[in-house]
């Protein structure tokens, strides 16, 4: 392993590391723009340009792999004033409209300015004028102005996605970023080249004049609940005098283990809309003409007398348990709980959708996305949210729904109804005796529901999902529910205090020993010690 | 020149022989104001430099290059401002924008030139020449940039006198 020194400091590293790689990864600051861990080096933008011993001319530290014993330099009085040039370059026709740009605040282009540009401009001729927003695909808006021009968005959509929309057209000063001709910025990872671009020319449709950086006051780490890859994801919440605290953007955070440096579209925009926030603001029970809203309290109750008549009747067999695989793992070894030991029904499943069957869950391209979207299929599946002994799976129990012999059904956060779902759910819904649905939203089969429990939304709980592979991560718990959105804990135990079962009704964390327990053990006492990028559980445990 | 022409002679010749024997001198009997020896990235060379060998050391120890062999002669009468504002327009059509300082380099140069020719040029200019040139030298991945900035640095130069007459004068002193 070659060593060599970098400012007088000695470093190790494996051969073809590049001066760059070896300086960020000692903590070691060389400043930088076309230079992205994740893309193909490009060497244009010339801003990490070092001095090397014996070397006429400066090099770029992203393209010079370290040698034996070379000498290298980034703070000199020739490196300075290249870097200083290299700034004043940029700023020659950059629109310095800082103050009305979302990247202001956040921006590596301000910040090396502040750090190592001049102090003012020596330019005195008009700026070249470009287009200033563009809408270049269903999520991204471009000002031409604003670029640099250091291409990493056209190499992150030609060499990570391999779609290639972008390219740079014309030359010389009047080179711009655009697309191809026909061409629109829609592949479903387009969201990436927003972190990418270390300027403001491409900004968020959705994010665009919401905040500044410094209203964000807080980068939450969690997982994205779009599918079973679970990239891990940054949140980042504004607080609001007036609203509270809210997600503003998700962002991925890097886990190599996991999803790398990227998130897709759907993550990033789409997921939390849906999934984020509770919409429901109580429990509510059917009436004949539509719903009327109860306390917590009396929906437990109606629930314990709903279910405790029909067992009085009917054998544990008449109640079926279908919970999503959307659910944490805390909740989901709570719903297992009270199948098995307070209802004490062998009927539980979580496999509504073809991908979430053994085989079922392909990955849906090269990079990130799986064709099953929830987040915690690996989970339910090994804390056996699975059929008991003679017990139904989600087809079967819906067929004896029909039949008259499955009287009840408790649906946990899945929408039977939904395109996709299983076949024949629609009838079998009609014909039970009593259906209790826990969910955020008033889906289609929350609306046939007896008995309707709001369930806390995927920013307002704690919990622990695992994906396909296997790797548990936390998610982060962002907001608290508006109105009476009791946790599954708060309602589950609820009714198995009131039958004299036993059953776990402690805090989130005594919920996750359990938890690490049946996930086979060797994991952290603490919830909190979860490492950020997650653990890798054994395959096939338990 | 008397006799412009492609001309094929030994290294060993110097810029004299060929400009005023083989090339006939400057038409109409002008006298020589400036020469640049091997096109138009080459810095310009003046008559006190008409001794120098036309191979690629010598004319690199007079702080020019041998380049393309093109070799272009100024006669008296020519401003070296405009010369410079012709060239710097050539470098800033030439450059591919992939580097910083030749793409912005090249349109400022070409911007800042054009100005002084048409009598905007400000005293600081001429210093602000220089040290957009020094800052585009040896710094990008290809020569380009370097290939414009060493020519207009060397106007500059020798010609100082001429880039601070026009600046004086506020237009160049060679229009009609």
């Amino acid at each position: 392993m070659p060593t060599f020194t970098l400012n007088g400091k000695p470093l190790t590293v494996p051969p073809g590391t590049t001066v760059l790689e070896a300086a960020l990864g000692a903590g070691i600051e060389i400043p930088h723009y076309c230079y992205h861990p994740g893309l193909p080096v490009e060497g244009s933008c010339r801003m990490c340009q070092v001095e090397v011993e014996n070397s006429p001319k400066l090099l770029i530290a992203c393209a010079t792999p370290v040698a034996e014993g070379m000498v290298v330099r980034s703070v000199s009085e020739k490196v300075e004033k290249a870097r200083q040039a290299v700034l004043e370059f940029y700023l020659l026709n950059h629109p310095l409209d800082c103050p009305v740009c979302d990247k202001g605040g956040e921006c590596p282009l301000q910040d090396y300015t502040m750090r190592f540009g001049p102090g003012g401009s020596r330019y005195t001729e008009p700026k070249v004028k470009r287009v200033k927003h563009k809408k270049i695909g269903p999520y991204i808006v471009f000002d031409a102005e604003r670029c640099i021009l250091c291409t990493r968005c056209v190499r992150f959509c030609r060499d990570v996605v391999g779609t290639g929309e972008l390219g740079v057209v014309f030359r010389g000063v009047q080179s711009e970023i655009d697309l191809f001709p026909g061409k629109a910025l829609d592949n479903p990872y387009s969201g990436n080249v927003i972190d990418l671009c270390p300027v403001g020319a491409l900004t968020s449709e959705r994010y665009r004049f919401q905040a500044r950086p410094w209203d964000l006051v807080k980068q939450e780490p969690s997982v994205c609940p779009g599918c079973s890859r679970g990239c891990s994801t940054l949140l980042d919440v504004r607080h609001l005098e007036r609203k509270g605290p809210e997600v503003l953007r998700v962002r991925p955070r890097h886990n190599p283990a996991v999803n790398g440096y990227w998130i897709c579209d759907l993550g990033r925009f789409e997921t939390l809309p849906a999934l984020g926030r509770c919409q429901l603001r109580g429990p509510s029970l059917r009436t004949g003409a539509g719903r009327e809203p109860v306390g917590v309290p009396e929906a437990v109750a109606a629930l314990g007398s709903h279910l405790g008549s029909l067992l009085q009747e009917a054998e544990p067999g008449a109640v079926g348990v279908i919970a999503s695989s959307r659910l944490t793992c805390e909740e989901l070894y709570l719903v297992r709980r009270l199948a098995r030991d307070v209802l004490g029904t062998p009927h539980l499943d979580f496999r509504v959708r073809p991908a979430q069957m053994p085989g079922g869950d392909q990955a849906e391209d090269h990079l990130l996305l799986r064709r099953d979207r929830t987040p915690n299929s690996e989970g339910a599946r090994r804390l056996g949210v699975l059929p008991g002994p003679e017990g139904l799976d989600v087809a079967g129990m819906l067929r004896a729904a029909k039949a008259g012999t499955l009287k009840a059904l408790l649906v946990f956060g899945e929408d039977l109804l939904e395109e996709g779902g299983p076949a024949g759910a629609a009838e079998a819904l009609e014909t039970l005796a009593f259906l209790a649905v826990w969910d955020s939203r008033e889906t289609p089969t929350a609306r046939r529901a007896h008995l309707l429990f709001p369930l806390p939304g995927l920013t307002e709980k704690v919990g622990t999902v695992v994906n396909f592979a296997g790797h548990l991560q936390r998610l982060a718990q962002v907001v608290r529910p508006e109105g009476a959105v009791p946790s599954l804990g708060e309602v589950l135990g609820g009714l198995a205090r009131a039958w004299g079962k036993p059953f776990p009704l402690g805090s989130p964390e005594e919920i996750w020993r359990e938890v690490a327990a049946a996930l086979g053990g060797g994991l952290p006492e603490e919830p909190q010690a979860i490492p950020e990028g997650g653990i890798l559980l054994p395959a096939g445990a338990p | 020149m008397e006799r412009p022409g492609n001309y094929e002679l030994p290294l060993s010749v110097t810029l004299r022989e060929v400009v005023m024997e083989h090339a006939g001198g400057v038409s109409g009997g002008r006298a020589l104001k400036a020469v640049i020896p091997g096109g138009a990235s080459a810095p310009v060379l003046t008559p006190q430099h008409l001794d120098v060998g036309m191979d690629f050391e010598s004319l690199a120890a007079a702080g020019s290059m041998g380049g393309s062999g093109g070799v272009i002669v100024m006669a008296e009468g020519t401003c070296m401002v405009k010369v410079g504002e012709v060239v710097a327009r050539f470098f800033h059509h030439e450059s591919c924008g992939q580097c910083t300082q030749c793409r912005e380099g090249t349109a400022w140069l070409h911007k800042v030139l054009a100005r002084i020719e048409r009598g905007g040029g400000r005293r600081e200019d001429l210093d602000l020449l220089l040290d957009v040139c020094d800052n585009m030298t040896g710094k990008t991945i290809c020569v380009l940039s370097d290939a414009a900035a060493l020519p207009v640095a060397s106007y500059v130069q020798y010609f100082r006198d001429e880039f601070e007459a026009h600046v004086r004068e506020r237009r160049c002193p060679f229009a009609a």
